[in-house]
């Protein structure tokens, strides 16, 4: 199994406060690793280091080691914009920009690519196709993306991330704000989507990482836990901590 | 008395007691809506009251000029027969606040571009407070400023070259020509008048992107974005509610601008089309002759208000009716 991404030994400081206290873990290539632990664990930020949106904040900085096929992306004079083109996020909440449907996907598309028309046409087709939402909204791709439910907001956001080609998609709480069919397609299409990428996904349900996930990463005060096996980590944990947070014991 | 019926008796009084609150809280609740709507309605008697008293007062003058006041360039009120036409003060007006909005737009939303999204944290309040102070500064000050600083640093070191150098090409030798170039002009005004708009920008530009939500940023810089991108395709499309109510608030002042445009505009009822000649606006007119004028004069500049007051109100429906169209373009 190849690792796309290796975090090691990886600080993250808030100003002075230590948010991550040294962690160490592998992303497999096309599979999905998933992130638990109660909140405040330090989950999301570890996240938020794999495609540096940190640096968009002043006093946040990280220390180790991240290295994304071969290369250390915390190492200064990287290109952040194309980092996050490769390593894509979908967020917590549906956050589409305040333009059409199809710009919502097409604008992304044409800030790196050079595609006519017809080309444009068939990525966001393809875009929308893949994340399960293109027979809701081919008749009103000119309708704006707020006008659209949560859940086919939450989509949008998917396949704006997926029409870029990104290699890895981080996902952070994508179903929190979503109804159990909307968090079902969703679930449905990280397994879809885990064939032709390396996909992490922060949750706080228990069930949704045992349903999508191979690998299971237990965080807890910034550090990890335990990491291993989806199947394993919700059977047979070898911390106690962890065995008390899967059966809902604390967190 | 049993205890039991010492309880019902209880129950019935604290009864009592809630309805006596409800009323009195149901009269509150009464008058408290009422106070309200008469405040509001206040402001529509009041905007009445005012359109009323300038019709009254500027009616002899729409009974002389009628609407070809619009068009009369000439003003000649010493005359026995005195000829009065706006075209000059309207021409003025909506020339020195469009220039002034050409300049203060781009540079205020710039600022405040740079003071959300650029700008490192300790330089960000000094700047902010500094934009803050420019608007304090009253209006004279800039004025006297224009007239004694400005005025004669442009009249002698950046019109002349300007002059000289568009003085071959058609048209621009017409907009930048200028037979003598003094410290006052059309253009000295609007500048003056783009800086004293530039807080009014910048102030209600940071504070609307100021609620655009993070995470929407985020997620644009997590598709690739550059700054200029995700300003140029989310924070400025998000906000643009808000930025043009602010440009219009702007502009409102800048239309309706008296003190600093009457010292460095010239007062001077000509229009030919340079904008370093001086000129006059409507509000800088009334200012400078309201005082020494009598009768249809008088009446005059009272129809002028007028003008200014329907100008104001075209531009703040045209702004309207702009939103409603990007709305209906972005698909909302």
């Amino acid at each position: 199994m190849t690792e796309k991404i290796s975090v090691r030994n990886l600080k993250f400081f808030y100003g002075a406060t230590l948010a991550l206290k040294g962690i160490s873990i592998p992303l497999y290539a096309n599979k999905v690793t998933a992130f638990i632990g109660p909140s405040g664990c330090g989950k999301s930020t570890l996240l938020r280091v794999l495609n540096r949106m940190y640096d968009l904040y002043p006093g946040q900085r990280a220390e180790g080691e991240v290295i994304f096929d071969g290369k250390n992306i915390l190492e200064p004079g990287q290109d952040l914009n194309l980092l996050r083109a490769r390593v894509g996020m979908v967020f917590q909440k549906p956050t589409p920009f305040p333009m059409t449907i199809y710009e919502n996907i097409a604008f992304g598309l044409k800030l790196y690519e050079n595609l006519s028309k017809s080309e444009l046409d068939g990525r966001v087709e393809d875009a929308l196709k893949r994340a399960a939402l293109w027979t809701e909204v081919k008749d009103k791709l000119g309708a704006n993306g707020l006008s659209l439910s949560g859940g086919q907001q939450q989509r949008l956001c998917i396949a704006r991330t997926v029409a870029i080609r990104p290699e890895v998609i981080l996902f952070d709480e994508p179903c929190s704000a979503l109804d159990p069919i909307s968090t079902a397609k969703i679930e449905e299409l990280i397994d879809e989507l885990k064939h032709d990428y390396t996909i992490a996904i922060v949750t706080h349900n228990m069930q949704q990482a045992a349903r999508v996930s191979e690998r299971t990463a237990f965080m807890y005060l910034g550090e990890l836990i335990e990491f291993g096996e989806t199947s394993k980590i919700f059977t047979a944990p070898s911390d106690p901590r962890t065995q008390d947070y899967i059966t809902g014991r604390f967190g | 008395m049993s205890v039991s019926e010492h309880r019902v008796s209880l129950l019935a009084q604290s009864a009592a007691d809630r309805a006596k609150v409800l009323v009195s809280m149901a009269t509150g609740d009464r008058i408290f809506s009422t106070v309200t709507r008469v405040c509001a309605y206040g402001v529509l008697l009041l905007l009445a009251g005012i359109m009323l008293s300038l019709v009254i007062g500027a009616w002899p003058a729409i009974q002389a000029f009628g609407l070809e006041f619009l068009v009369t360039r000439r003003w000649a009120p010493q005359l026995d027969e005195p000829v009065l036409g706006a075209l000059a003060p309207i021409y003025g007006t909506l020339l020195t606040s469009f220039i002034a909005m050409i300049i203060a737009v781009p540079f205020g939303l710039g600022v405040a571009i740079f003071l959300t999204e650029l700008c490192p944290i300790p330089l960000r309040r000094p700047i902010r407070v500094a934009i803050e102070l420019l608007a304090g500064v009253p209006s004279i000050i800039y004025g006297m400023w224009g007239f004694f600083v400005l005025g004669p640093f442009l009249a002698q070191h950046v019109e002349p070259a300007i002059v000289w150098a568009v003085q071959d090409i058609p048209v621009l030798n017409t907009i930048f020509g200028a037979e003598v170039i003094s410290n006052i002009s059309l253009f000295n005004a609007s500048l003056i008048l783009a800086i004293m708009i530039l807080p009014f920008i910048t102030a209600i530009a940071v504070d609307v992107f100021g609620t655009v939500p993070p995470v929407l940023k985020e997620s644009a810089y997590g598709i690739g974005c550059t700054t200029w991108e995700v300003v140029k395709n989310v924070v400025i499309p998000f906000t643009r509610v808000g930025l043009v109510g602010g440009i219009m608030l702007a502009l409102g002042r800048a239309l309706g601008e008296t003190m600093a445009v009457t010292f460095i505009i010239g007062n001077s009822f000509q229009i030919d089309g340079s904008i370093f000649s001086p000129g006059t606006t409507i509000s800088a007119a009334i200012a400078s002759e309201f005082a020494e004028s009598s009768d249809v004069h008088r009446a005059a500049l009272m129809y002028l208000g007028l003008l200014l007051f329907i100008l104001t109100f075209i531009v703040l429906a045209a702004a309207r009716l702009m939103l409603a169209r990007l709305d209906k373009r972005a698909g909302a």
